[in-house]
Order: structure tokens, then C-alpha cells, then sequence
């Protein structure tokens, strides 16, 4: 496939740049995606792999080789030539295929929290740490959710110090934007992403 | 089961399967995968298929009017309804026969300059 120069269009040419929200089931990624921005679903049809045996009912459906999987994907227009994307990573674990691609390139992830099943982050964590993909951990104050400092968290989940770690409520627009800010501002700093991308410093 | 009849909605999703409309074709002709966040955008004079060897289909015709400004994949696929991995293989159509061109595949950089980082973090402080 041939592409055009990347410079040829980098002046007046629009750039994407995705953040990823992460978090187990129920999180309330999907929450905190529409809080912030309009949201669309994106389809993407994924080959069914032996990992949804047994979880996908196939009954009936001898042929279906492919499974329907629809991510929560939300645009926000920075200006005319910048435009953020925030993709809601399915959780599940069968899904984790579609992460490397997802990831490829994030400028960086949240890591949804829900405090009643904090271990519920535990995958999304190591995910990150081991892609060394800047992230931080949000916790959604959901309104019937026992309340712990962030101390305790931090404890709970063995974050690194250098992992900032919030709380939102992902209902709530500022709070939602709060939190992306606290990430980009770790990006910036570069707290999080000491050695960023060695692991996504294929292609150009 | 919704009863026969009723179920052809507009929530139903699509009546054919996915990959019909690509022909079967599961995978971009030449095997590049555009990034979901790749950006495209029609080349001029590229709606007219009058050189296009292969017949449009209108999901092509579909994907080509969105891409008469800049667009995403991801905007494309949301935007025509159809999933992820089909508009890929219509996109790398329509960008072999030089309808559509790839103004970036990947997004610039590694880590994109503060400059950038500083033009997201005004731009999500504005909203």
C-alpha cells in the first residue's frame, strides 16, 4: 500500500491521538466515556478464538466463526486539526487480542476502579506496567461504594508511587475531565512513561 | 426470539453477514492493516469509478462521501455502521484503486511533543 509523505499533510492535516479506558466489568467505563464525549459505537467483528468456548452461546449457530464485539469510542474535538479519541477496552478476558491493537500507539490509559472489587484492575495494571504505556488508576466513587483513602488504595492495588491515582465519578462531566487532564499532565511529565512505547516503536 | 417479522429493525444491526459485503474478504488485499485511528481522505476527482476496474459496491460509495473531508478509520467504521475489520478492507480498496490516499497511518510519534500534550490539555480544560 503506498502512503502519502506523513509530512506531506502535517501542517493543515488532522491528527488523532486515542487514550484508553480500561477497568473490569461494570466499571463504568461506558459512564465515563458519554460523560465527556459524544459517543458512537464502533463494531468490530472478532474471529470467535477457542477462549469464548464455552461463553459465547453458539447453540444453533454451527458456522459463526466471528463474534460482533462493540466498543465504546468517543471523539472529542480539540481543535479544527486535533482530535482525541477515547476507546472503552472490553475487560474480558478473551478479548485481550483486540488491547495490542487498541494500545498501539495511546498516548495513555485510565484504569476505571470500583473500590467494592478493586482486583477487577489488577489485569488492566499489569497490562499497562508491562507495555510500559502511561496510565493512571481512577477509582469511580459509585454513591453506595464504601470509601477508603488513597492511601489505602494505593496499597491495595500496589501501584507504583509514580502511578497517579484518582478518584471520579465518571456521571460527572468535570470529574471526567479532570481525570484525562491528570493523565495528559503525567504524559507531559513524563512520571509514567519513562521508557514509553519501546514496545510500540514498531512502524513509523 | 423477537416473533418473525418484527426482528428487521433498525437495532437489529445488519440483515447480511459482515463479511458479505466485502466479498468474503476478511483481510486488506495487500495484508496492511490501517490503524484504528489512521487518518484518509478522498483524493480529488477519486468518486468518479469510471477507471475503477472493479465495481464500487455502495458500502464503497458510502465509505468514499465520508471520506470527502479528513476522517478516521474509526470514524468511518462508526459512521457507516459497519464493523471495524469490513472498512478496513473497503478503505484498502478504494485506496489501491487511488480513490482515498492514507495522510497518516499511525499516530505521529511515539510521544507527541508538549506542544501537542499542551494542545490536549487546553483543549479538555475549554470543554
Amino acid at each position: 500500500m503506498v502512503f502519502a509523505p506523513s509530512d506531506h499533510a502535517s501542517d493543515a492535516g488532522l491528527t488523532a491521538h486515542k487514550i484508553l479506558i480500561a477497568g473490569g466489568f461494570g466499571a463504568g467505563k461506558t459512564t465515563l466515556v458519554s460523560a465527556i464525549s459524544e459517543v458512537r459505537p464502533l463494531l468490530t467483528e472478532e474471529p470467535l478464538s477457542t477462549a469464548s468456548v464455552g461463553r459465547d452461546s453458539l447453540a444453533g449457530l454451527p458456522d459463526k466463526k466471528t463474534t460482533t464485539v462493540a466498543l465504546d469510542f468517543g471523539r472529542i474535538t480539540i481543535s479544527e486539526s486535533l482530535v482525541l479519541y477515547l476507546f472503552g477496552v472490553p475487560g474480558q478476558e478473551r478479548f485481550w487480542f483486540m488491547w495490542d491493537e487498541l494500545a498501539y500507539g495511546a498516548l495513555g490509559a485510565v484504569v476505571l476502579g470500583d473500590v467494592r472489587r478493586l482486583d477487577d484492575c489488577f489485569p488492566s495494571v499489569n497490562y499497562f506496567e508491562t507495555r510500559e504505556l502511561p496510565f493512571i488508576v481512577a477509582v469511580n466513587c459509585f454513591d453506595d461504594a464504601p470509601r477508603y483513602d488513597l492511601a489505602e488504595i494505593r496499597l491495595a492495588l500496589d501501584l507504583d508511587d509514580d502511578v497517579p491515582l484518582v478518584l471520579c465519578d465518571a456521571r460527572d462531566q468535570s470529574s471526567v475531565k479532570e481525570t484525562l487532564i491528570r493523565l495528559v499532565e503525567s504524559i507531559a511529565a513524563g512520571g509514567t512513561s519513562a521508557a514509553q512505547g519501546r514496545s510500540l516503536s514498531i512502524g513509523r | 426470539m423477537p416473533p418473525p417479522g418484527r426482528w428487521v429493525r433498525r437495532d437489529s444491526g445488519p440483515v447480511v453477514r459482515p463479511y458479505a459485503v466485502t466479498g468474503g474478504r476478511t483481510e486488506p488485499v495487500d495484508g496492511e492493516v490501517l490503524d484504528i485511528i489512521a487518518v484518509v481522505v478522498a483524493m480529488p476527482g477519486g468518486d468518479s469509478d469510471d477507471d475503477d476496474p472493479q465495481r464500487r459496491t455502495p458500502e464503497h460509495r458510502r465509505i468514499l462521501a465520508l471520506c470527502q473531508r479528513q476522517a478516521t478509520v474509526a470514524d468511518i467504521a462508526a459512521g457507516t455502521s459497519l464493523p471495524l475489520g469490513v472498512v478496513r478492507v473497503l478503505l484498502s480498496d478504494l485506496i489501491l484503486s487511488g480513490a482515498v490516499t492514507v495522510i497518516r497511518q499511525r499516530p505521529a510519534g511515539l510521544r507527541p511533543g508538549n506542544d501537542v500534550l499542551q494542545e490536549i490539555l487546553n483543549g479538555l480544560r475549554a470543554l
